[in-house]
């Protein structure tokens, strides 16, 4: 793992739903990839698009929905998943969260 | 594969967006969600505590805290979406000011009305209330005692608190804060239908062709719905989306039919919509003989104010008469609507004469099913029962009612305004089920149950939440309990009306609460109190969806919920104490018993051990008395309800389910009520039966446009209207606690036109004072934000704790429903 030299206490993940007018579609998503630790995973027929956001902080990971939420071509941003890590105590978090192995 | 924890949780997080998407998710990410036991996250499904819609969300612990939240696939209400509100639950609970002592104001080690907040413990805090309750009983009986609830009590807490109220205590002066919110709704069912809340659910918003919405700001009040509704409207291109409001707002961006109208004057404007379906012959008479009546309800019935304030004294008809009305046929109602032209309502409301028509052809048209949603623009309003009434009026000229996608729909904004305050009865004139105080019948059922003697409960009504102000400032009302609310920031006129009651020396105040709110510092004893998921509880939506979460988490230490705080006081009162002799006579065995004995241990609410909670779950409350309380107060309420068209399933079927909508027969929940095939209670045969009334019909009432308490005029020049923003629900008691939501929106700012700052000489963030006739309040000046006023009204969200709108607000009521007009009252600028 490389972040034991990680400043920020926490990590913060949230995934949301975007629903853009699809006339500005393309807008809408390259928006979503200019903010830092944003990422689109999958655009769904009708035009959902599905991201993620990570970040240090519930300030910051506020501040980058914001970006995207108030932009004019979204007529809906929700969000659906968020979950915190605490890694301030990196020995308790090691314990908690040691590597997991995943059967493809 | 490998994969460290930061990919494991954001490959959860994006299974679990796609899913909800409809899209397909990686391999890796589908097999994760499923592996999630292995993270120690232990999930669990709560309803969400911000709003009315009652949205599930899954709630991640690990070490005793909530770490993580995902909106609830399996929920048929959000369908795993959250809103930017529900996003933040997780933070909630954890702001750094939560409180974890009673405070008590004193000075040199004794309670003082003027004294310093100072730790306390439980047992100290319930010696000075029992004390100070005591007192005020032997001075003036049990009319000086009173509370103040919430529709964010859990349905158990409301239920207890009633039933120490009335039952424990004998008074009735108990109301919750959806007074200020739902009270015209639930006036508006039962004139109308005789029975409270809505006959459709959210069904309707797939079904619909055409919504409208009446003073409804969808888009940011009630996100997950205008979700539904988005999507409706773009997958189905027919659908067309109507807006009235008094000022511009997000909900417009979707709007095909966008209309600004002046305030107060929906009225005239749902008057011309039932003048328009006669006029052009669109009347579904086969429906309306079958399934209404006809009345002229009463007319200039005051404004709920003082009965000293001029507009009472020039009001006819405020007394007693106010809610009356006598029956008139259809002729004589078409002719009373026939006033409301397209040009008379164009000229009164400002909106175009088109707009109005389009608006109106879509109720008319046959083949449109329309959904109407309303919340504050009606209910807060001097004639917010009639605004309810009237738009009832609408769909049953057209029989568009109680169909999939025809459907007259009151939103609320509490989570359980519907559950706990309407459905419990914790309002000042009510008990469960729909009963009223007033009738004896209706207090015979209540007692039977309760198993008391006849003549327990008291038959006047209490004092209602504007009321309770007043009687407090007037030194009526001494000992007083706030839980689960903030009404020194909600309440209109707080200069006048609110502070000076809670201050008034011969006053004791209590407020329960998580954070020290304004209503809390306003207090002499502060209760720390225990929050959503760190107790048991259930709620009730607005499409009647009752659901149950179990606790989680614990508290912080020394926090106690609203229950635990409720029951264990009651171990404070020996029925002696609180009982008339006369009324101990009819059931001896109740003396020497404590209030805690007689309404809760004893009684069926006592009745369900401990063994039935399961073990690997919290549940301090019911730990602590011996029994499992949530349960036995949930089945005790319930039985009020079953047979009686208000049917709950078994408590425990709620843990399990995502929620179910009464009335629940034969285990089925009823999605629409009053159509046969679909409400289980419809008379065979009936097609429609509005079995609230005796004769199966719902009415249609001829009441007309009045005007506001109060208009602007030459000095006082501006409407002011007050409201919510999204990222502030509530008075932001906890929305303010999360610092990222504060930030979105850090200070109410006054949203004006831009002429009208101009012709002021002021600019976009100018400090400025808003002086009405009651008060003045600083902030500062907005003109490109999100609402957007026409020229002569200002809009000023209420959510700011340090500029507290409510100071410039008018304490004037519907006089029906006692419910505050936020939206309309008379203003001035100046620059600071």
């Amino acid at each position: 793992m490389t972040q034991k030299n990680h400043r920020a206490p926490e990590y913060h993940v949230a995934s949301l739903v975007a629903s853009p007018i699809l006339a500005q579609l393309e807008e809408v998503k390259a928006v979503i990839t200019s903010v830092e630790g944003a990422e689109i995973h999958a655009v769904s027929d009708e035009g959902k698009i599905v991201f993620t956001v990570e970040g240090t902080g519930f300030k910051d990971l506020d501040k980058k929905i914001d970006i995207i939420r108030v932009h004019k071509g979204i007529l809906n941003v929700s969000p659906v998943y968020h979950q915190v890590l605490d890694e301030s105590a990196d020995e308790k978090a090691k314990e908690q969260y040691s590597e997991v192995t995943i059967k493809k | 594969m490998t994969i460290n924890r930061r990919e494991f949780i954001k490959a959860n997080a994006i299974a679990a967006a796609a899913a909800v998407a409809g899209v397909s998710v990686p391999a890796v990410a589908s097999n994760l969600i499923t592996s999630s036991d292995i993270t120690k996250l232990k999930w669990d499904k709560a309803a969400c505590r911000f709003c009315g819609t009652g949205c599930s969300v899954n709630v991640g612990v690990m070490d005793g805290k909530v770490v993580a939240t995902h909106g609830d696939i399996k929920s048929p209400v959000n369908k795993g979406l959250n809103c930017v509100k529900g996003y933040f639950l997780s933070k909630i609970m954890y702001g750094k000011d939560r409180l974890t002592t009673p405070l008590l104001r004193m000075t040199n080690g004794k309670y003082d009305k003027e004294g310093e907040f100072t730790p306390i413990s439980w047992d100290q805090a319930f010696n000075v209330m029992a004390e100070k309750a005591n007192d005020a009983l032997k001075k003036d009986g049990p009319e000086a005692i009173g509370m103040f609830g919430s529709g964010q009590w859990t349905v158990q807490e409301g239920y207890a608190a009633s039933k120490l109220m009335k039952a424990g205590f004998r008074t009735n002066n108990i109301d919750p804060n959806a007074r200020h919110c739902m009270a015209s709704a639930v006036g508006g069912f039962m004139r109308t239908f005789g029975i409270d809340e809505p006959m459709g659910c959210y069904d309707d918003l797939e079904a619909a062709d055409a919504f409208v919405l009446w003073g409804s700001n969808m888009a940011e009040m009630h996100p997950i719905l205008w979700t539904r509704l988005t999507d409706r409207r773009l997958s189905a291109p027919h659908v067309k989306v109507a807006v009235l409001s008094t000022f511009e707002h997000r909900s417009f961006d979707l709007a095909d039919n966008g209309m600004i109208f002046t305030p107060q004057t929906d009225l005239a404007i749902l008057n011309y919509i039932a003048h328009y379906i006669i006029k052009t012959d669109r009347v579904n008479k086969d429906f309306v003989n079958k399934h209404t009546n006809f009345r002229m309800g009463e007319t200039d019935i005051g404004y709920g104010l003082r009965p000293e304030h001029p507009l009472e004294q020039k009001a006819k008809n405020n007394g007693k008469t106010k809610g009356s009305s006598t029956p008139i046929n259809f002729d004589e109602y078409a002719k009373f609507v026939s006033t409301y032209t397209v040009e008379y309502t164009s000229k009164l409301s400002g909106v175009p004469e088109h707009k109005l028509e389009a608006l109106a052809e879509m109720y008319a048209d046959p083949k449109v099913k329309v959904t109407s949603f309303w919340t504050m623009g009606f209910n807060q309003h001097t004639r917010g029962v009639w605004a309810n009434n009237l738009v009832y009026n609408i769909h049953l000229l057209t029989g568009k009612i109680s169909t999939p996608g025809n459907s007259p729909f009151s939103l609320t904004g509490q989570p359980s305004a519907c559950g706990t305050a309407r459905e419990v009865g914790t309002f000042s004139h009510r008990l469960p089920a729909d009963m009223v105080v007033a009738n004896p019948k209706h207090r015979a059922i209540a007692e039977k149950i309760w198993d008391l003697p006849e003549g327990t409960i008291p038959p006047k009504p209490g004092y209602h939440a504007v009321l309770q102000n007043r009687m407090l400032k007037d030194g009526k009302l001494n000992f007083y309990w706030v839980q689960c609310n903030n009404n020194m920031q909600a309440a209109a006129n707080i200069n006048e009306e609110v502070y000076p009651g809670y201050r008034n020396p011969k006053n004791f105040i209590v407020v329960s609460d998580p954070y020290p709110t304004v209503t809390a510092q306003a207090a002499d004893l502060i209760l720390p109190t225990a929050m959503w998921v760190e107790k048991e509880g259930v709620y009730g939506n607005a499409e009647r969806r009752t659901q149950s979460w179990y606790q989680m988490v614990e508290a912080p230490t020394g926090a106690k919920s609203d229950m635990w705080q409720l029951v264990e006081f009651s171990k404070r009162f020996k029925v002696e104490d609180v009982w008339p002799e006369e009324l101990i006579a009819k059931k001896p065995d109740v003396r020497g018993k404590t209030l805690f004995d007689v309404l809760y241990k004893d009684s069926s609410v006592g009745k369900f051990s401990l063994d039935e909670i399961p073990e690997d779950r919290l549940n301090d409350e019911s730990r602590h008395f011996g029994f499992y309380i949530q349960k036995g107060l949930f089945e005790e309420y319930a039985t009020f309800g079953r047979g009686h068209a208000h049917d709950l399933a078994p408590y425990d079927r709620y843990h399990k389910e995502r929620g179910l909508r009464w009335p629940v027969v034969d285990g089925k929940e009823t999605k629409w009520r009053f159509k046969e095939g679909s409400d289980p209670y419809v008379k065979p045969g009936s097609g429609w039966d509005f079995y609230g009334k005796k004769d199966g019909r719902a009415i249609i009432f001829a009441l007309p446009y009045e005007p506001a308490a109060e208009s602007p005029d030459e000095e006082y020049d501006l409407w002011l209207s007050t409201g919510r923003v999204l990222e502030h629900w509530h008075s932001g008691s906890m929305t303010q606690r999360v610092p990222e939501l504060y930030k979105a929106m850090p200070d109410a700012l006054v949203y004006m036109h831009p002429d009208d700052a101009k012709s002021r000489n002021m600019r976009r963030g100018d400090l400025v004072k808003l002086i009405s006739r009651r008060g003045e309040v600083q902030t500062r000046v907005e003109t490109r934000g999100r609402n957007k006023p026409p020229k002569g009204l200002v809009y000023m969200p209420w959510f700011d704790a340090s500029r507290l709108v409510n100071k410039v607000t008018l304490d004037a009521t519907d006089p029906l429903s006692k419910e505050t007009d936020y939206k309309k009252c008379a203003i001035k600028i100046e620059k600071v």
